[in-house]
């Protein structure tokens, strides 16, 4: 069965309004670039390739286009693409930084602040240091233009020290928390406090409570959207 | 012929940024050359041109008079070898000596040869007696020098070394400062990016002072550090050797190394 357009649809027309009131679209052209090769697989494959199909539209070489498969198709792809708008409406409107602080003083331990604000950090780091690694092995005869089979040489070299090196940092961050009390059973206190009006909260509470009334409702039978 | 040639090189990163503006200048074959100046000046970016890690898109790169344009880094490999700053991004064996064979072995060499490489590099940077020891077992100033032994192995006629010195104690420097020399003697061409300028003035025969980009001095140490250029020089955040400064002081001119000051001020005393 074919499941209608109103949950893509509205799903991506509340992410593009908040596109336009956030006013970040051009930032987010990396995140609809990056969901590009998802969005053409999932096209090619139930457009050309949907199980028990049969409303042929045309036939390409060897594979048919159906109906149900191009419906199914384009509202998978509108899902994919309003997830990688959301993930990229988040990142280009919230600083991490103030996100944690936050969090931290809702009461997010400080241990679980220090995993997720790393792991977050340490993306664009990684990427650095994997840049430097390829130069250094380059710079040594690496061949990593050349044939596949030759490149595919190249994964040891190029992983080692980038696992080594991470696992260093992690260490070396770990020393350098410790010596600065970060296991310290004091509480801290918050330097700084975020504005947070009541229209922002009454959203946030409305929103939380939206999400768990239409979860309840599709999944006990009451609410089928179409 | 010249060993390296930089024509008009400019080089913009993709995100905008400027890093070299008309930068022209040669370097003959066997000579020491530093290049100096403060962070940001360019300095890797442009040794980065001579083994096409990086392209100019502007001017042109020759190495012994040939374009680097579109060739391979892996091919380029073959005549530059350049040694980064940071051993930790290249090390991935888990010995000493097969760290250094890495280099020579993509260049083809087995064998007999690659162990006669192998082992002249060791020796050369006084790690002989750790051949068979893992590298991270080694402190950082001597993984910093097995990184230096791996590019040797390659036996490159040009060998570029970039902050060569960094976490070397005295000893060290003395070592990287023979090794130098050495290489020089055997007639390759040696590149050195330093911010130690005791070591450049002593180590190298000739100066390139950058800035913004571009090459603002050029020349032996004993004029490039000569008191008149010292504005110059304070204008990319650098201060002459304290050698260059205390001959200066006693109105010795041309002095600006350890040994040239010595010799200066025994031959005022007798004389």
């Amino acid at each position: 069965m074919i499941r209608g357009w109103t949950g893509p649809v509205s799903v991506f027309g509340a992410v593009l309004l908040t596109v336009v009131i956030t006013g970040v679209g051009r930032r987010l052209v990396s995140f609809v670039v990056a969901s590009l090769p998802l969005v053409i697989s999932i096209l090619l494959i139930n457009t050309f390739i949907y199980p028990d199909a049969t409303d042929a539209l045309a036939t390409v070489g060897p594979f048919t286009v159906t109906g149900t498969g191009l419906t199914v198709a384009l509202q998978a792809a509108l899902r994919v693409i309003a997830f990688a708008l959301a993930i990229g409406v988040f990142v280009a409107t919230t600083d991490l930084d103030d996100l944690l602080s936050d969090l931290e003083r809702r009461g997010l331990g400080r241990r679980a602040e220090f995993v997720i604000g790393s792991a977050i950090r340490m993306v664009p780091r990684m990427v650095e240091r994997a840049g430097e690694i390829v130069e250094a092995q380059r710079a040594r005869g690496l061949d990593t233009e050349g044939r596949p089979w030759r490149r595919a040489r190249g994964l040891v070299p190029l992983a080692g020290p980038m696992i080594g090196g991470a696992l260093n940092d992690v260490e070396e961050r770990t020393m350098a928390l410790e010596a600065r009390a970060f296991s310290a059973p004091a509480r801290r206190t918050p330097i700084r406090r975020f504005p947070d009006s009541a229209a922002q909260r009454a959203a946030r509470w409305g929103l939380g409570l939206l999400i768990v009334a239409l979860t309840v409702a599709t999944v006990g039978g009451w609410l089928n959207v179409p | 012929m010249s060993a390296i040639t930089f024509e008009g090189v400019g080089f913009v990163y993709p995100d905008g940024t400027r890093a070299l503006r008309d930068v022209s200048f040669s370097v003959e074959p066997g000579q020491r050359v530093a290049i100096v100046g403060q962070n940001g000046s360019g300095k890797s970016t442009l040794v980065r041109q001579l083994n096409g890690l990086l392209r100019p898109t502007e001017g042109r790169v020759l190495i012994d008079d040939r374009e680097v344009g579109r060739r391979h880094v892996a091919e380029l490999a073959r005549s530059v070898g350049l040694a980064f700053q940071n051993p930790d991004r290249q090390i991935f064996a888990a010995r000493v000596r097969k760290e250094v064979e890495f280099g020579p072995r993509n260049l083809g060499l087995r064998g007999a040869d690659l162990q006669r490489v192998v082992n002249e590099a060791l020796v050369l940077v006084g790690l002989a007696a750790d051949a068979e020891t893992n590298p991270y077992d080694l402190g950082f100033s001597r993984r910093k020098l097995l990184a230096l032994a791996s590019i040797l192995a390659m036996e490159t006629p040009i060998v570029v070394l970039d902050e060569p010195t960094t976490g070397q104690d005295a000893r060290g420097v003395d070592r990287v400062e023979s090794i130098v020399r050495h290489l020089a003697g055997l007639g390759r061409t040696v590149i050195g990016i330093s911010h130690d300028l005791r070591f450049v003035a002593e180590t190298f025969e000739r100066v390139v002072v950058m800035r913004g980009g571009g090459v603002i001095l050029d020349g032996p140490p004993a004029t490039v550090f000569v008191e008149a250029n010292w504005p110059l020089l304070a204008s990319t955040h650098l201060v002459p050797p304290f050698a260059a400064r205390f001959a200066a002081r006693l109105g010795i001119s041309g002095a600006v190394t350890d040994d040239s000051v010595v010799a200066a001020l025994a031959a005022r005393s007798s004389g």
